[in-house]
């Protein structure tokens, strides 16, 4: 075939025309709708605007109109940092990056309709109808029940595992706990929000107590059969640096709290039915029971057994059947393989913009991405550890696997903790914080 | 003409290709983001953008080979391949200085 200069003129044309359009002259059919401002939701907003060049309409639904971070609200539980550390709000978002912010709760997501899902939102008693060709839920955690008894009037459990106002009621409770007394904490079985944090918490209140509450004792009951992440660390501050302190037992459950949070039954992991609980009561009663993804997740249909979203990791896509296309994020996911916590879900949001930029443009996903873990763990008032990994994509997984370099090979490879807790690695931690906020908020 | 069209197609498919590769770079070095701020631009630990990618991928070579836990980066440094920190450094070197 001849080609003569106007089929050319023709051929250039059509490839203008196919890329005006990728690049979002038609905005109306590049929209997207995110549940949840947290870590994941924050940081999908944000990249979705920056990496597309702001081709696509990004609405960022929350109940909130101020985050309340839970990296570093242990500091805040002891006294040590200001609760409005914590804060942090979405001017930036809807300044910098043109992101849509609606305070409102939602309520239900509808099916795929002429290629438009439609999110009903409720503000103020006023209920809504948001449309967009892409929806993605980052709705963080909700807790299982926890099986109360006594009489009186049921006080809720003290989980502070969102931080917000349960944070400054533990504060509370901790700063007015007398000297001698007992602080209970229970760890659910994982997987968990933050797995480090409950083990950091039992630090940090056995450190304040050590210094202001004298013969005060920590009790840690921990569903797993052993300390959960960094081992190392947190293992050596509960044998050592918090000897006579804190009492660590692990392989334990949670059977029952009473009314009142004053007393706590459990029994070892093993134990049957019908073997005896233990009884024990506390100053402070600190329950964090099971997390499951939140309630819209639940609602959605979106959750499997596990209480969690499973997706594909390469893109945050649900895999349960009739649900594919909405995206879960953050600390509702699972089966990605990658632990639930904050820098990881910044991370996962970032995989999952560029996912929905790329199916949007019509090209191909990332086929293998890589996420890294790195956070910073307070053990004193003074000293922090951190734990870092790299995870890679695998294939035959289908989940991310955390992977190092072994004689010039990438090799399967566990998370590495710091050597000890030292002064160095505090103040990082606290640069680690504001670097992390803004690469998620500002 | 046949020609023509065919090194015009293969220029297409190289463009593509390399926005493609371009956006994959991007999002791999979005790992150092969280840490060195958005686009490398955060001075608190270390600013990265429109640094030589020769220094960069220098650096995080000399970090890989040590073996102590003193600092995060080092066992960080050695979760990356060297086509990867190859690439998190060429992506650095290619923005502005902040």
């Amino acid at each position: 075939m001849k080609m003569n200069r106007r089929a050319f003129i023709g051929s250039l044309a059509t490839g203008a025309a196919v890329s005006i359009h990728a690049g979002g002259a038609d905005a109306a059919a590049r929209r997207v709708i995110i549940v949840g401002g947290g870590m994941g939701g924050a940081a999908l907003a944000k990249y979705l605007r920056l990496w597309s060049n702001k081709s696509i309409d990004v609405t960022l639904v929350e109940p909130n109109a101020t985050y309340v971070s839970n990296i570093m609200s242990n500091l805040v539980i002891t006294g040590q940092f200001q609760r409005a550390s914590l804060n942090f709000d979405y001017a930036s978002l809807v300044k910098k990056y043109g992101v849509k912010v609606v305070v409102g709760r939602v309520t239900g997501i509808s099916d795929l309709v002429g290629g438009v899902r439609e999110v009903t939102v409720s503000r103020g008693g006023a209920t809504s109808i948001l449309r967009a060709e892409k929806v993605a839920l980052s709705p963080g955690i909700s807790f299982s029940p926890v099986a109360r008894f006594g009489s009186g009037d049921v006080v809720p459990i003290l989980h502070a595992w969102v931080a917000g106002p349960q944070t400054e009621l533990l504060k509370k409770q901790l700063a007015a706990m007398p000297a001698g007394g007992r602080f209970v904490l229970t760890i659910p079985k994982a997987p968990f929000r933050c797995p480090p944090g409950p083990y950091e918490r039992a630090c940090l209140v056995a450190d304040f107590l050590k210094r202001e509450k004298p013969g005060s004792k920590v009790l840690v009951l921990d569903e797993n059969p052993g300390i959960v992440a960094e081992a190392e660390n947190f293992g050596r501050a509960f044998s050592q640096t918090y000897r006579g302190v804190i009492e660590y037992r692990p392989g334990t459950k949670v059977v029952g709290v009473s009314n009142n949070n004053k007393t706590l039954r459990y029994k070892s992991v093993t134990a049957t039915e019908s073997d005896p609980y233990l009884s024990v009561s506390a100053a402070v009663m600190n329950v964090i029971p099971p997390n499951r993804a939140n309630a819209i997740a639940q609602s959605a249909g979106l959750t499997d057994l596990s209480g969690f979203a499973p997706v594909d990791v390469r893109t945050f896509e649900s895999t349960i059947a009739g649900k594919r296309g909405i995206h879960v994020l953050g600390d509702a996911s699972s089966n990605t393989g990658l632990p639930k916590a904050g820098h990881v879900g910044n991370q996962g949001a970032k995989i999952c913009a560029a996912a929905i930029i790329n199916k949007f443009d019509g090209m191909a996903v990332e086929k293998s991405p890589v996420a890294n873990s790195a956070c910073f763990s307070p053990i004193t008032n003074t000293k922090a550890s951190w734990l870092t990994a790299v995870y890679h994509y695998d294939v035959d997984q289908k989940k991310m696997v955390v992977k190092a370099m072994s004689n010039g090979e990438l090799v399967p490879a566990d998370p590495v903790e710091a050597a000890q807790p030292t002064a160095e690695n505090f103040a990082q931690m606290k640069i680690w914080y504001k670097v992390l906020m803004s690469d998620t908020f500002a | 003409m046949k020609t023509f069209l065919s090194l015009f197609l293969g220029m297409s498919v190289l463009l593509l290709g390399s926005a493609a590769a371009q956006a994959d770079a991007r999002l791999l070095a979005s790992n150092c983001f969280q840490c060195h701020g958005t686009d490398g631009r955060d001075n608190r630990f270390e600013d990265l953008a429109g640094k030589s990618a020769r220094d960069i991928y220098d650096e995080m070579k000399e970090m890989q080979r040590e073996p102590s836990r003193s600092n995060i980066m080092y066992p960080h440094a050695n979760g990356y391949t060297d086509r990867e920190l190859r690439a998190i450094a060429d992506y650095f070197a290619s923005l502005r200085k902040p």
